[in-house]
């Protein structure tokens, strides 16, 4: 065993949501361009009460219910999601620096938003959408997701734009 | 210094396993936490500047098949085969990955004293991507060189002569 410092590489952000959408039956992605620096991006983006419901026309409401720092830094917040079409949806969320995972308290549905700096704009910064019906029978909504998730795609780019 | 399979966050994973491979979302993503240092610290010494390309498709392979695994306790070994498979691929992108014993001629050895040295990766970039692979799964992972062998699909013979022939050769590079 030597103590060589070898050369290591990360798992990006939006590499984090690639693979997600890659094991997620069914998974809608998309990606886009925000002319926007990372960090006023990503902050604005985590605003999730302002953010969320402006960029998706689906969402009505979303309210912060509670919030804490787990031990690895990471920001774990429960949410409730009020939809235009009636019906509420609680949310365990999970945010990091670049990356939030959404996840239904029933598996019903989760929501994957990610970026990072575009590596050829830093005054820019690239985002990835994902969602899914994560159960195996959804496969064929991946069609459908597609759109969908395109559609709230340019809906946080608009907003964060704005 | 710890092999880097022991040191990655490993252990007790055959529950998150299985909750990933029943579709859960936050089970594959804390799967993908777990893992990411190690499968970085192969990508890394193995394919460089694509390091980060390799650790993303390593991890896109790992979650489309992972119902494949049959054996949660398997899958180090089962993330380290996909890794050295996608960090040799993006090291040589528009060519297969199948390890002949020719591929490992003129191997490069261990790195020798490493701990002095201070460009690494300008010694490594030097070397043919699969004989940086046979290094690091020597070397960083710690595999025995038979399991070396087996991963690559090549003798142990040859793993033994090439990885003698490699360090002489890093030796070279890094004595420049």
């Amino acid at each position: 065993m030597s103590t060589i410092d070898w050369p290591t590489a990360r798992l990006t952000p939006i590499a984090r949501a690639r693979a997600l959408a890659a094991g997620l039956p069914g998974a809608g992605y998309a990606e886009t361009t925000i002319d926007r620096p990372f960090v006023d991006a990503w902050l604005r983006l985590m605003d999730l009460e302002r953010s969320v419901p402006a960029a998706d026309r689906l969402v009505r409401s979303i309210r912060v219910r509670e919030r804490e720092v787990l031990p690895d830094g990471a920001e774990r917040l429960q949410v409730t999601s009020r939809s235009s079409l009636g019906p509420r949806q609680d949310f365990d969320v999970r945010i990091e620096p670049g990356f939030c995972l959404m996840q239904e308290t029933r598996r019903l549905f989760v929501v994957v938003m990610a970026a990072e700096p575009d590596p050829h704009d830093p005054s820019a910064t690239r985002y990835a959408h994902v969602e899914a019906v994560p159960r195996r029978f959804a496969r064929p909504l991946g069609r459908i997701l597609d759109r969908i998730v395109a559609d709230d795609a340019q809906g946080f780019r608009r907003h964060l734009e704005a | 210094v710890e092999p880097i399979g022991a040191a990655a966050p490993l252990g007790g994973v055959h529950d998150l396993v299985r909750a990933a491979q029943g579709g859960d979302p936050s089970a594959m993503d804390e799967l993908l936490r777990a893992l990411a240092p190690y499968v970085g610290r192969i990508c890394g010494a193995i394919a460089l500047d694509r390091g980060d390309d390799a650790v993303q498709e390593t991890f896109i392979a790992v979650l489309r098949s992972l119902r494949s695994l049959r054996d949660p306790d398997a899958l180090h070994g089962w993330v380290r085969r996909i890794a050295v498979r996608e960090a040799v691929r993006a090291a040589r992108p528009g060519q297969t990955v199948a390890v002949a014993p020719d591929d490992l001629r003129d191997l490069p050895a261990t790195l020798p004293d490493l701990a002095a040295v201070l460009d690494v990766r300008a010694a490594l970039a030097e070397l043919p991507p699969l004989h940086r692979a046979v290094l690091v799964l020597r070397d960083l992972d710690g595999l025995a060189e038979a399991e070396v062998a087996q991963l690559l699909a090549v003798p142990e013979g040859t793993v033994k002569s090439r990885l003698h022939r490699a360090r002489a050769a890093a030796r070279e590079v890094l004595s420049r």
